[in-house]
């Protein structure tokens, strides 16, 4: 065999290239300049467990990366904080003509960007327009402007925006306003991050650094026309997991978090200085029921069970539902059990169903009602249909979704009480969503998130959202298609009286309640937590009981006011200096280690 | 075999795994005897949630209140089968390819490892997240993904063996005696192979149960059915860690580590006993 | 960790061909090699992705969210997914000449800049990780091989098995659990530490701390026991034995012949494994909140974010398929035998 030596060196060399490219790493991380670091204010620190997808607001479609948008930027109007009804921001006052297709906006006066330059009527007509004319601009936002014909500011104070047909979102536009001078300048929407430093905004906060996957930090807005916060800076930081944000929040790390669930709020009980918030949450829960699904052309499609084409039989189904141990068991008791389609947060649309009109859960009256249905009970206890085939429903779920992975046994074993078999499909969601546009399920989860106005929510489940006569381009949640639900839909549309528009919204929530082509399964809490040792008065939205986080607005952060006394900033600090001790000490002592042996093999070798 | 036998029963360790995993495929198998299944069921949980261990449930309650201690036991059964299926099917596939490139050679040899090689420098995880992704979610999923990454080391294997078996004189004789490629495979070449074989799959076994672990945990497990790693992924997902519920996180991943460890004893212990070279001399 | 552990793997194939074939056709053989498996992991994550992968992605994009019909329209064609398989393919292989990746759904950001965002912390992690395991790997190694049977090497052979045996996200999530208040629950680095350079050094040091320990518990048993075999292999060769009757002792015989020749294995596999570094990654980062590619990929699957998870197996893929190629190479240029092969 041929002796080989490889030199010392060149294993030292090889090391060495990887530390060198250990040591170009570094600074990839470490150097990125910071620009305002607020040294010695005071910073409030939210845990952010949700992706930023963008602050671009025109491209922002996330929850998270939509309430940094609101933070950046004013709107026309702006939901209030006690009830959420639209109240004046950028615009002071409005009045609409006699048709309702022109609403003429006053701009409120002597309101100023960040970087100086005064706010006129004309950069709200610019944002507008941009979406008008631009469709990657239209991305975020853009069915607020579908129905928009025209828009135009006739001198620095007065916005004038004709729509085709009268439109009750006029003063529920989510659109951030963006400054001309800065945006008129952009020629690649799609590829404009707008996170080069300072962005120039106009709402309470402005964007000073943005880390993706890291944090991003705004200063307060001292300018702000509402008046400057009471603090000096905002930070998010972004954690994977509500656990992590969960152990930031106890270590100080974080001064607020949101989005936890049932495990880690109940942790949060016994923990020192932290207050907690169980919120009154926007999303709800559902469970659908094939109807019958149909194009817009009236062509049945997919394979839905014949069974749920009967009214009967859905509400006979849905009696077998215990919503109130869903509440308890899978919500951890953090929910309210369902009703109408608009949830309880938005008081005066949501719909509650009286003693009367309620389906409470009553298995024995499932049974007595599906038997008169026509579905006795055959071999094994599984019920029958005219056709002589047992009763088997395919339940549709997402994988990866804790509630519909959570429930769907529970559903499974009531349904398996009144007699009815389940197979419970749990796929990802574009497969849900395929099969489900395609009408190819029997029983499936749904969940939609409500905004203060009801119409998105509402118009889920109309004729016309039902796909075309190919069979594309459906945007239905239930494939229902009732004349009297679609009357009571555009009634309300066209109203412009608060008072008469939510009874209709109520009346189209209990015509779906009585269809019961879906069941309103929960209401989910928005669970929050704060140290209360470092900042108070947070503003909930609605007042009573609302969120702090992931409002309609931006009154949570705006209105906190950093505790007298408390450390300007949290904890952390001690942190590194014992971790980097230990760690010194360590590696000092493996070297050490390594030392002493060498030292002893060449004096061995000297010998 | 019995020499085989004496010379196992002499590495400490190697006995010391064989016996976990002995115990550990008894205590599986023996589940539906020795425990009802219907406490797996979320519907039927009796117990309050986040409890710690008691006299009812000896490993404390998870955030359904179901026993954490049932269902590590009946998740046992879950990891077992899927690291025991994923290893036989790469096994398999692994070994048919490796022979075949090694006995056949020619384009098909070059092709064959090609492909191999391919595979073997793809990051296993990675791919095997890829496949769980698009693929329909399920135990015949996971079982796929973890094979289709885990073959091309047993084909490379394989094949290595195969060739210094094949290069053997008495290989030579058999084919100018008239043998077919199914005889000299059949009664010389896999005998040679067989004993490497055996050690490889013991030890993929233990890499296949860590993996569908980690594709578990990362939420592309079998929904319906509780295993090691979809208990650490619901332990995460539902704040074990904020409830400082270490009776929820410490078996499952006790389980995984004793069993992958069990595993790797005894495929070392083998392979000292079938390669002289290791064997202390 | 998803690769079998190796105990007694061979060294790459020494190159085939004829003796003293020359070096230029070799690493032209091997480059081409590379290049057919690039183009290989770029083939399957398109087929996997656009062919195999059910379900329409805009619909998915575009749920709970008000989108007209015609906006999703709209959407597909700006993603070029109104077009046919085959004009698609060529659409991708055609932006990735040119470094485009295409458009992450979720982000809606280029998926190469997503990427390159994420390169920086994982590299870093990786590479401190990969190091000091090797150090602590070889090291005990080389221990264990000289004092072979004893207590020492027992035990550090147990712990390291023991500990390639546990999940790295458990392993971690026990440190998290067992370290209390001491380091930082996740992330990279505070967002309001001074920006000086050495503040923001030891603060990013400080949550490094954690998740590197995790990965190196788990990779250091590889290095460690390829070491150990490949010593015990090398002590027992003849020029050993001979170098040991010449009346060298046997301390010195060990370090300036053994060791360095059993080097040559364990640093190839170094390289090889890399694929095995990045899959404990993966995991690591996400329990960490640790900002690079292995948390990337764990947010890209739960969409799931078909272009960013192609382009991330692309980028992976690669990036093995280039350290393998330079463990070959730098594999002929260590051994002088593979090169007078």
């Amino acid at each position: 065999m041929v002796t080989v030596r490889i030199s010392r060196w060149r294993l030292g060399l090889t090391l060495g290239a990887l530390l060198v490219a250990v040591g170009l790493a570094a600074p990839a991380v470490t150097t990125a300049a910071p620009t305002a670091a607020a040294q010695g204010g005071t910073v409030l620190r939210v845990a952010l467990t949700k992706q930023v997808d963008s602050v671009n607001p025109f491209l922002s479609i996330t929850q998270a990366g939509t309430e940094l948008g609101r933070l950046m930027y004013e709107f026309l109007t702006t939901y209030d904080a006690k009830d959420q009804h639209p109240v004046p921001a950028l615009a002071e006052k409005w009045e609409t003509s006699q048709d309702k297709l022109t609403w003429t906006y006053t701009i409120r006066s002597g309101v100023r960007w960040s970087d100086g330059q005064p706010l006129t009527a004309k950069d709200v007509a610019f944002t507008f327009n941009l979406m008008l004319t631009n469709d990657v601009a239209r991305t975020a936002n853009g069915n607020f402007v579908a129905n928009f014909d025209s828009v135009s500011a006739p001198d620095d104070r007065t916005v004038v925006i004709r729509t085709k047909t009268p439109q009750a979102t006029m003063l529920a536009l989510d659109v951030p306003i963006v400054p001309e001078h800065v945006w008129s300048k952009v020629t690649d929407i799609a590829g404009y991050t707008n996170d080069t430093t300072p962005v120039v905004g106009n709402g309470p906060f402005v964007l000073t650094e943005y880390r993706a996957n890291e944090s991003i930090r705004f200063k307060a807005n001292k300018d702000y026309w509402r008046g400057a916060p009471h603090y000096d800076e905002l930070d998010f930081v972004i954690y994977k997991n509500a656990d992590a944000a969960t152990q930031a929040l106890i270590k100080g790390e974080v001064d607020l978090i949101n989005r936890l669930g049932p495990g880690q709020y109940d942790s949060l009980k016994n923990a020192a200085n932290v207050t907690l918030n169980p919120a009154k949450g926007r999303r709800f829960n559902e469970l659908l029921f094939n109807p019958g699904a149909a194009t817009s052309t009236g062509v049945p499609i997919g394979d839905g069970n014949p069974a749920l084409r009967d009214v009967k039989v859905r509400q006979a189904l849905a009696k077998a539902f215990n919503l109130k141990d869903i509440v308890s068991k899978v919500a951890g008791g953090y929910a309210e059990p369902g009703g109408g389609l608009i949830p309880p947060v938005f008081v005066s649309y949501h719909w509650q169903p009286d003693a009367s009109q309620a389906r409470s859960f009553d298995p024995a009256a499932a049974n007595r009602e599906l038997d008169a249905a026509g579905y006795p009970r055959g071999a094994g206890g599984i019920r029958q249909g005219p056709d002589g085939k047992p009763l088997t429903l395919r339940l549709l779920g997402h994988n990866g979704t804790a509630f519909d992975e959570q429930t769907a046994p529970y559903i499974k074993q009531w349904l398996s009480d009144v007699g009815v078999d389940v197979t419970v499909q749990l796929v990802s969601d574009s497969q849900v969503n395929e099969i489900t546009s395609g009408g190819k399920y029997d029983l499936a989860f749904s969940g939609w998130g409500a905004n203060p106005d009801p119409d998105y929510i509402l118009s889920l489940h109309t004729c016309s959202q039902r796909p075309n006569a190919d069979g594309k381009g459906g945007t239905t949640d239930s494939f229902l298609c009732d004349p009297q639900y679609d009357a009571l839909y555009t009634q309300q549309l066209a109203e412009f009286d608060q008072a008469k528009r939510a009874e209709l919204v109520k009346q189209a929530q209990q015509r779906f309640y009585d269809l019961a082509v879906g069941v309103v399964l929960d209401y989910d809490n928005s669970l929050e937590a704060y140290r209360k040792d470092r900042f108070a008065d947070f503003q909930v939205q609605p007042d009573p009981g609302g969120v702090i986080m992931a409002q309609n607005g931006y009154w949570g952060y705006y209105s906190a006011r950093p505790v007298a006394g408390a450390a300007s900033s949290g904890g952390g600090n001690a942190g590194p200096v014992i971790g980097i001790a230990a760690g010194a000490v360590v590696v000092l002592a493996v070297l050490a280690f390594l030392f002493a042996r060498r030292r002893r093999a060449t004096s061995a070798e000297r010998e | 075999m019995k020499a085989f036998w004496r010379e196992f029963v002499r590495n400490r360790s190697g006995v010391a795994g064989l016996a976990v995993l002995a115990l550990m495929v008894a205590l599986a198998l023996l589940a539906p005897v020795l425990t009802d299944r219907v406490g797996l069921d979320v519907t039927r949980a009796q117990f309050p949630r986040w409890q710690p261990p008691a006299a009812d449930y000896w490993l404390g309650t998870d955030h359904t209140g179901r026993s954490v201690l049932l269902q590590t036991w009946w998740g046992a059964r879950v990891s077992l089968t899927v690291g025991v299926a994923a290893t036989l099917l790469s096994v398999g596939v692994g070994s048919v390819v490796g022979l075949a490139a090694a006995h056949f050679g020619g384009w098909l040899s070059g092709l064959l490892m090609r492909v191999t090689d391919f595979f073997l420098a793809l990051p296993a995880l990675v791919l095997a997240i890829c496949l769980s992704t698009v693929l329909p979610r399920g135990i015949g999923t996971i079982v796929l993904a973890i094979g289709a990454t885990a073959w091309p080391a047993t084909a490379r294997l394989v094949r290595a063996q195969t060739l210094a078996v094949e290069a053997r004189p008495y290989i030579e004789r058999a084919k100018v005696l008239g043998g077919g490629h199914l005889h000299i495979i059949g009664r010389h070449v896999l005998p040679g192979v067989f004993p490497l074989v055996l050690v490889n799959t013991t030890l993929t076994v233990a890499s296949a149960i860590i993996a569908e672990s980690t594709l578990s945990f990362l939420g592309l497990g079998d929904p319906g059915l509780v295993s090691w790693g979809s208990m650490l992924h619901e332990a995460t997902l539902h704040g074990a860690v904020s409830q400082g519920a270490w009776w929820f996180l410490l078996p499952p991943g006790l389980g995984i580590v004793l069993v992958v460890l069990a595993f790797t004893l005894c495929g070392r212990a083998l392979e000292t006993v079938l390669n002289p070279r290791l064997r202390v001399s | 960790m998803t690769a079998a552990l190796v105990t007694a793997e061979e060294p790459p194939a020494p190159p085939q061909g004829r003796p003293g074939g020359g070096t230029l056709r070799y690493v032209a053989g091997k480059l081409g090699g590379a290049a057919v498996s690039l183009l290989s992991v770029v083939v399957l994550g398109f087929v996997l992705f656009r062919v195999v992968y059910p379900g329409d992605p805009v619909l998915a994009m575009t749920h709970n969210r008000p989108a007209t019909a015609a906006q999703q329209d709209e959407l597909r064609a700006r993603l070029g997914l109104d077009r046919s398989v085959p004009h698609q393919f060529l659409d991708y292989v055609r932006g990735l000449l040119h470094g485009d990746m295409g458009t992450s759904y979720t982000f809606s950001r280029p998926v190469t800049d997503k990427i390159l965002e994420s390169l920086g912390p994982t590299l870093l992690l990786v590479g401190t990780a990969t190091v000091l395991a090797t150090i602590l790997g070889l090291w005990l190694g080389i221990r264990g091989a000289w004092r072979r049977g004893s207590r020492f090497d027992r035990t550090s052979t147990g712990i390291a098995l023991t500990l390639w045996s546990a999940p790295t996200f458990w392993l971690g999530m026990l440190l998290l659990i067992a370290t209390g208040q001491l380091f930082p629950s996740g992330g990279i680095r505070y967002p309001d530490t001074p920006p000086d350079f050495l503040s923001q050094a030891v603060d990013v040091a400080h949550h490094l701390v954690l998740p590197c320990v995790t990965l190196i518990a788990v990779i250091y048993a590889q290095y460690l026991l390829v070491m150990r075999s490949s010593l015990l292999e090398e002590m027992n060769a003849d020029y050993l034995t001979t170098a040991r009757a010449k009346g060298l002792r046997d301390d010195l015989v060990r370090r300036r012949h053994a060791v360095p020749n059993a080097l040559l294995p364990a640093m190839t596999l170094v390289f090889l494994q890399l694929g095995l570094v990045v899959s404990g990654a993966i995991t690591v980062e996400t329990v960490f909140s640790w900002p690079g590619l292995g948390l990337l990929t764990y947010e890209a699957l739960e969409a799931p974010d078909l272009p960013l998870l192609q382009g991330l197996l692309v980028v992976f893929g690669g990036a093995v398929i280039v350290m393998n190629l330079l463990a070959d190479l730098l594999y002929r240029v260590l051994d002088p035998r593979v090169r007078a092969s």
